[in-house]
């Protein structure tokens, strides 16, 4: 305790140092003013009595030292006094030090962006209690990596037959619902959950309580923190109010942490219903009990002291067991066991690749601010190199000059760093507005947490060191006796290629290799939007509804359908209306494996994305009608009809005539009636897909769609100007209808482009930065290089060079430079390419186009670079130059 | 005097306490001459040291300080015991008796034995 007091006394001492000063030594004085009394009382003369008492006390000087070295912490004063010099040093050279911060903070922002990615979908536990400890189970068939859903009697069979797990529970990722609450009902995404699901999850609530172990049956609901703010006015007293969810009373129990949307943490769910309630709210489920509907996902919560491979052993035992009991349905099946939250097998390949892939880039253009900030450092260093020799010469140690030019550098990256914070507060804010084009609800925000700031903090002092040390010792060793004669002492005698030469070069190299990743990424975003999509995206309305979460029969759907259509068709400024589930370019979508009826049993169908059409669909949508009819007023009854494109000709009925062809799919079969054009179904950079149109009143029945149906309006003019009237025609039918996915779809088609347009921006923004530094470094060192040369340029024109030549021999000297750094970074970006070929729309890893484009660019800029360096040295005045030194 | 100072700091500590307990408060000189008087002048203060081991003293609360006017009015800065300190000084007194009583047992001839 008294130990920790005297260290405070002595951090504050730091900061009155000069009170205390003055105070102490008014002490000695008056110490030796007493003692000085004493000597003349007993006999002395006044001077001899001083000087006794000076002795004495061991020297005044000495005295106050020992006093101020108890005082404060010397070697944090130290420490502190380098601080307050590095930030003067730094202060002085204004303009260098901008520079510096903003290199590093375009660096480290560009990790911190990517790294708070890597934190959100990589490393982030999910919001539940103990996350660690929480497992997800997955089926799998005939030794796949991976994996499918749980059916219910399997999950059953698990939840009954293992004993590792403390609690297993299973749920029905995504149904959707239409919820009251305050204003019009919407429509919103939520799980049907086993009634252990909080319990397991060690999910307290916020208000109210989760699900009993008898409540699997129970009109009950938890809300989501955000769907209470928004529709309930975030009511504490809930509990136990009631609220209609698509047409029936449920009694809302809890809430939910508003951290809490999902146990993967990409869908954005908002309520949570007991697991019985899933074959009302979800009645495409098909035979919610069949061993082989693989519908619900499973977490597990492991027992105290059981491993997971414990875990996966028992499993896996019980999977052999099944497989013998229900050998029709279960064989070859197997379990896997991976985390809970975070992304499955399947998905983080792409993502970790994805991830890797800007990884190396934002590396790369913070190593090119970094050798920036070297080479400043290099230059700071040889205008004071005569400083340096003096202080050397006077005693100091080269450790001492070291720790300060390190501090300044460290300076220099913790100032960068905070910029970089900065950039990337923005930055993640900018991506989290992008948003995907897919029909359910996604969260995918990023933002800086505090993984980032401790993974930005880290880089940057790790920045400020490693830059820094090259400098610091060059510039700890001049030699002494150039240095005091005011010649150059940083030059080694006998060293050709410079630090600095190389430190350019590097940078050089990786500008290359950043410079075609971003050419390959432009590339495709260009290739990507001269992509055919096969349907118009120019004044066509999309707005979407479903009838079913409002309790509608099948019939009372279609005939609501019907009616919408042709009032939408009826209104001023309408061309044609139609029906269908919903867009194209969703992302996915029902697909079914197909085959022809009576043709040769193949073993695997191919598969075609299928679409419910009401008539006049394809015309609305521009999609062209290359033979056949179009649907007209087909009754459900009937045997169902079907529309397909060119490529279901081709690939499933290998190209014969398909019109009176009967398909097969999904259990349903359908007789083909017309071939329409092909589009782009779920992605822009898909091969093109078999698509089957099937007829929405035959189908709105047997298998309705599970995302709502769209009303696609053609307008003769600006689609949005009809979207209040449409709106209105939908609220006359139903004034209670929710009404969801608004939008023209030349807005949605625009959200297809996320992929290549995020990657051309993230790369091309990276890229720009990377070219702009590696710039800014080559002429750095080219002007450095010329005013270090400037004596030399003087006698070479004293003696009767050009200016013409002067220049071209500075800029031939970048040129070179420029040329050796070509040549180490393609065949690096060549290898490196390949890496980034999973992402590109429509061209090549090998991009003939870039990779020839990208160094005859990369030196013409390198050429302006040098470029007024090079004249600076042609317009050298030799016989200033000459007196100069 | 230098290479000791540790179990120096710790001695002159000791006698810098005891002696304010005794005199009351008292300036820096004063107190170094009063412990030299004390030790029969067998001692030989340093007076550049006694200073630091003030202000140690002080930081760790046992002392504290205040300007003040010296018996033929010379501004000086008076010295005196704070409540911890005289605890501190009660702790190390027995300490140090502790440690010589039992370092004498080793020094005095072996015949009590």
């Amino acid at each position: 305790m008294r130990q920790l007091r005297a260290l405070i006394f002595r951090i504050r001492g730091l900061f009155h140092s000069r009170r205390s000063e003055a105070e102490f030594a008014a002490e000695v004085e008056s110490h030796i003013a007493l003692h000085t009394e004493d000597g003349v009382r007993s006999g002395l003369s006044k001077e001899e009595a001083r000087r006794q008492a000076l002795i004495r006390l061991g020297g005044a000087e000495q005295a106050r030292q020992a006093h101020r070295e108890r005082r404060t912490l010397p070697w944090l004063e130290s420490l502190l006094r380098d601080l307050s010099y590095g930030l003067r040093t730094l202060a002085k050279h204004r303009g260098a030090t901008a520079i510096a911060i903003l290199s590093i903070g375009l660096g480290i922002g560009a990790n911190a962006t990517i790294f708070s990615m890597v934190s959100r979908f990589i490393l982030r536990p999910p919001p539940v209690g103990d996350p660690s400890t929480l497992l997800s189970l997955k089926t799998t068939h005939d030794g796949d990596v991976c994996c499918n859903d749980f059916p219910l009697p399997v999950y059953k069979d698990v939840h009954d037959q293992t004993k590792s797990f403390s609690g297993i529970a299973a749920y029905d990722e995504l149904i959707a619902a239409s919820i009251g609450g305050s204003g019009d009902p919407e429509r919103v995404w939520g799980q049907a959950v086993t009634a252990n699901f909080f319990e397991v999850l060690q999910l307290p609530m916020v208000v109210g309580r989760g699900f009993a172990s008898n409540e699997e049956d129970a009109a009950e609901i938890v809300l989501g923190a955000g769907l209470w703010q928004r529709r309930f006015n975030s009511d504490p007293t809930i509990a136990g109010k009631t609220v209609m969810l698509s047409g029936r009373l449920f009694t809302i129990i809890g809430v939910a942490p508003a951290s809490f949307h999902s146990v993967d943490q990409i869908l954005n769910t908002e309520f949570w219903v007991p697991l019985g309630n899933a074959p009302q709210l979800a009645p495409n489920l098909g035979d919610a009990n069949s061993r082989e509907m693989h519908w619900l996902a499973v977490v597990a919560r492991l027992k105290p002291g059981v491993t997971r491979p414990q875990a996966a052993a028992e499993l896996k035992t019980l999977a052999v067991r099944l497989a013998q009991t229900y050998s029709d349905t279960d064989k070859g099946s197997g379990f896997v066991v991976v985390q809970a939250g975070l992304l499955s097998p399947k998905d983080s390949g792409t993502m970790n690749l994805f991830l890797a892939a800007l990884g190396i880039v934002v590396l790369l253009v913070l190593s090119i601010a970094g050798a920036n900030v070297a080479n400043l450092l290099f230059a700071q260093a040889a205008g004071r190199q005569r400083d340096m020799a003096v202080r050397l010469a006077l005693g100091a140690t080269r450790g001492r000059l070291q720790r300060q030019m390190l501090m300044e550098s460290l300076l220099l990256g913790v100032g960068g760093g905070a910029l970089g914070i900065l950039l990337s507060l923005w930055s993640t804010r900018a991506l989290s507005a992008l948003h995907l084009p897919a029909p359910i609800p996604l969260n995918l925000t990023i933002s800086v947490d505090w993984r980032v700031l401790l993974y930005s903090f880290v880089l940057s002092v790790i920045c400020g060191l490693l830059f820094g040390v090259a400098p610091a010792w060059a510039a700890s060793r001049p030699q002494l006796a150039n240095a005091l004669k005011g010649e150059d002492a940083l030059a080694r005698p006998g060293l050709r290629i410079s630090l600095r030469n190389l430190l350019v070069i590097a940078q050089i190299a990786m500008s290359v290799v950043l410079l075609c990743i971003t050419g390959l990424f432009l590339r495709s975003l260009e290739s990507a939007s001269g992509i055919d999509i096969g349907f118009r995206s120019q004044n066509l309305l999309i707005m979407s509804v479903d009838p079913r979460l409002h309790s509608y029969t099948p019939e009372r759907t279609a005939a609501f359908l019907n009616q919408l259509r042709q009032r939408a068709a009826a209104l001023p400024g309408v061309a044609s209306a139609a029906i269908t589930d919903f867009a194209p370019l969703s992302m996915g979508g029902r697909s079914d494996g197909f085959s022809v009826v009576g043709g040769p049993d193949t073993a695997d169908a191919p598969t075609a994305d299928l679409y419910m059409a009401s008539p006049g669909l394809l015309e609305t949508m521009g999609i062209p009608r290359i033979a056949g009819t179009d649907f007209s007023n087909e009754t459900a009854t009937e045997p169902k009809v079907a529309i397909v494109n060119q490529t279901f000709v081709e690939r499933i009925l290998h190209g014969k005539n398909p019109i009176g062809v009967v398909v097969s799919g999904g259990g349903v079969t359908y007789r083909i009636i017309g071939v329409a054009g092909n589009i782009k179904s779920r992605t822009l950079g898909e091969e093109t897909r078999p698509v089957l149109y099937r007829s929405m009143v035959q189908n709105v029945g047997s298998d309705p769609s599970f995302l709502g149906y769209t009303v696609v309006v053609h307008t003769a003019g600006n689609p949005a100007a009809v979207e209040e009237a449409v709106r209105r025609q939908i609220h006359e039918l139903d004034p209670s209808m929710a009404i969801f996915n608004e939008q023209t779809m030349e807005e949605h088609v625009h959200t297809a482009y996320f992929l290549p347009r995020l990657a051309a921006s993230l790369f091309g923004t990276f890229g720009f930065i990377g070219l702009v530094l590696a710039s800014v470094g080559l002429y750095g060192v080219m002007s450095y290089s010329v005013s270090r040369r400037t004596r030399e340029i003087g006698i070479r024109m004293a003696l009767g060079a050009q200016p013409g030549s002067v220049e071209r021999l500075v800029l031939r000297q970048g040129l070179v430079l420029t040329l050796i750094a070509i040549s180490l970074g393609w065949p690096a970006a060549w290898m490196l390419a390949k890496l980034a070929s999973s992402f590109l729309y429509g061209i090549q890893p090998h991009d003939a186009l870039t990779f020839s484009l990208v160094p005859p660019f990369l030196a013409v800029i390198a050429l302006a670079a040098c470029y007024i360096p090079a004249r600076r040295a042609a317009s050298v005045n030799p016989l200033q130059a000459l007196r100069t030194e | 005097m230098g290479d000791k100072t540790d179990v120096w700091q710790g001695t002159l500590s000791l006698m810098v306490l005891r002696t304010l307990d005794s005199m009351g408060p008292q300036h820096g000189y004063g107190l170094a001459r009063r412990i030299e008087q004390t030790s029969g002048d067998l001692l030989q203060l340093n007076y550049g040291t006694l200073y630091p081991a003030l202000l140690k003293l002080e930081q760790e609360g046992f002392i504290r300080s205040s300007w003040g006017t010296s018996e033929n009015n010379r501004k000086a800065k008076f010295y005196e015991l704070t409540k911890a300190g005289h605890r501190q000084l009660k702790r190390a007194a027995a300490e140090w008796e502790q440690t010589t009583a039992i370092l004498a047992r080793f020094l005095t001839p072996a015949e009590e034995a």
